[in-house]
């Protein structure tokens, strides 16, 4: 089997199609409303689940508003509407033990079919006046406690991404690949003006092409995730801009290919050319973006991913993805070189 | 003659070709004269955000114009004639030194143009000046080896600017961001990160277009 790594990336390729597309969600919490809360009222909430079993072993539903790491108040009444919808009863204290004018609050739904669930900061609590004294006299604290956990094959729910967040799956991986083959490229444009064979010059055109291409499907992934989460298909974000920069530099590259008759003369200059642009860019693309504030994860104080968003099952379609879809690139860069070989020996007879 | 000779007598007759045909270098300070007038007239209120992002695109555009020339303007066999006499690496690093020079006269000017007509809000001289130090450096560095790579196609003035705005826009968005901490758009300790980045950033371009040289000139 001399070709079994296109028959490997072909084979990533459809797991993360199939797993990637077919895995559900966890169980989340939509929304709940009202959002906004006041101090000495019963408050009775709509809470709107997703992907959520509320009917089954629905006595056993259990529900919090948690103030901070220690601090919780109970839910007294749970009425199930469907599997999808729960009204929520909150006893709210007169007064708050905290100082804020304006406290936020999570909602915490644990349920043993679907596991705990969580919306972060969703829910305000507007105190009249404040008293924190008679604030810790009031106040009933609930012990969080034995919380379930769903035993089944799922991908974390994050309010925002939503279904979104299978894109992790072609989005970053595709960015990564690029990385990878524009690397590749330059390594046979090094090559190229160390042994001036022909074909490391072809090789390392047919790789930046590739990843050319990768970048431009990585931009486009990307522009469309962001309409979804972020509201806009272009916001000012330095990654954004500094791959829009990327892409002109290899965009320029085959212009510059473009302009030389002379095979010696077009080859050696591109190599320089490659090598130069580069070294200018790829460093920076490190670096910026972690001197300016961005909307991608793991800059400006957002959360990486790695860190918190991708969980265990994740990582075994992330993973595989970035080696799948680097293999595919390969192939077709491969693909893309033998008909430069074939066009070159065309010419010569 | 060792190393520093040749660049230095190549330097002094880079100067010397500049003062005996005048027209170039006029025609450059003109340009950035009348660009920055026809900038005031078009926004008439600049503030400090605008003044910093408009100095260095008026900058951006001038070297552009003020570096092409260097490897077009001469012709083929008197560059042969250079490449037998002296060092190729010579010939590159000479260059580059009289363009930064010429480049950071050319800044000076267009702060001087700027300052005079729509105000001067740079409040820390000195990081101001600092800025347009290794600005002119990694401009003068980037834009005189991508003419040297554009010199080798016919349509050289086309392929200069698709080939050296994207690869010098890094650069640009760094000036862009030390510059605002001294007109006092930004404030934070971390402008010397962003100083030794940069001066980082000239340093690994100038090394390698020494590494790539050599490679270029030979036709």
């Amino acid at each position: 089997m001399k070709y079994w790594w296109k028959a490997l990336g072909v084979l990533i390729i459809l797991y993360i199609l199939l797993v990637g597309m077919l895995t559900p969600l966890k169980t989340g919490i939509l929304e709940a409303s009202p959002a906004n809360l006041h101090t000495g009222q019963e408050a009775t909430l709509t809470v709107k689940g997703y992907n959520s079993n509320f009917t089954l072993e629905k006595e056993k539903l259990r529900a919090w508003l948690k103030m901070d790491s220690t601090r919780a108040i109970a839910a007294t009444r749970i009425d199930v509407v469907d599997d999808r919808e729960v009204k929520l009863t909150f006893p709210i204290p007169a007064y708050l033990p905290v100082d804020q004018p304006v406290k936020d609050f999570t909602l915490l739904i644990d349920s043993p079919a679907d596991g705990a669930s969580v919306l972060p900061g969703g829910l305000v609590v507007t105190q009249d006046s404040i008293d924190t004294t008679k604030g810790d006299l009031l106040w009933v604290n609930a012990d969080i406690s034995q919380l379930h956990e769903k035993q089944a094959f799922t991908f974390p729910y994050r309010n925002i991404l939503y279904e979104t967040i299978r894109n992790t799956y072609y989005h970053v991986p595709m960015w990564m690949a690029m990385f990878i083959i524009l690397t590749a490229g330059v390594v046979f444009s090094i090559r190229f003006l160390w042994k001036a064979n022909p074909d490391d010059d072809r090789k390392a055109m047919a790789l930046t092409n590739v990843g050319l291409f990768l970048g431009i499907l990585g931009i486009v992934t990307g522009a469309i995730w962001a309409k979804y989460t972020w509201g806009k298909f272009w916001s000012w974000d330095v990654k954004q801009n500094m791959t829009a920069i990327a892409l002109l530099i290899y965009g320029a590259y085959f212009v510059l290919r473009g302009s030389f008759e002379d095979p010696e003369k077009k080859a050696r200059i591109s190599a320089v050319f490659n090598i130069f642009a580069y070294a200018s860019l790829v460093p920076l693309l490190y670096i910026i973006p972690k001197l300016t504030d961005s909307l991608h994860p793991g800059a400006g104080g957002n959360i990486a991913f790695g860190s918190q968003d991708l969980d265990n099952t994740m990582k075994l379609v992330f993973r595989p993805a970035i080696i799948g879809w680097t293999l595919i690139g390969l192939w077709i860069a491969e693909i893309i070189l033998r008909t430069a070989r074939l066009r070159e020996r065309l010419l010569e007879d | 003659m060792n190393l520093f000779a040749q660049i230095y007598h190549l330097v002094r007759k880079e100067f010397t070709l500049e003062w005996r045909q005048k027209f170039a270098i006029t025609g450059i300070l003109l340009y950035v004269l009348s660009t920055v007038f026809i900038v005031y007239i078009s926004f008439q209120n600049i503030g400090p955000q605008v003044w910093n992002v408009l100095f260095w695109v008026i900058m951006l555009f001038a070297s552009v114009n003020a570096v092409l020339k260097s490897f077009v303007q001469e012709s083929g066999y008197r560059q042969l004639y250079y490449y037998q006499l002296l060092h190729p690496i010579a010939i590159l690093l000479s260059k580059m030194i009289y363009n930064a020079a010429l480049l950071l006269l050319l800044g000076v000017l267009t702060f001087v143009a700027l300052g005079f007509v729509a105000g001067n809000p740079v409040q820390e001289a000195g990081n101001f000046a600092l800025a347009l130090f290794l600005g002119s450096l990694g401009f003068s560095i980037t834009f005189t080896f991508v003419s040297a790579i554009a010199a080798k196609a016919d349509n050289s003035s086309t392929l200069m600017a698709i080939l050296s705005f994207p690869v010098v826009i890094p650069i640009l968005l760094l000036l862009v961001n030390l510059s605002a901490h001294a007109v006092g758009l930004l404030g934070g300790t971390e402008i010397w990160e962003k100083i030794m980045l940069l001066a980082a950033v000239d340093l690994i371009l100038v090394a390698l277009a020494l590494v790539l040289f050599p490679f270029l000139w030979r036709d």
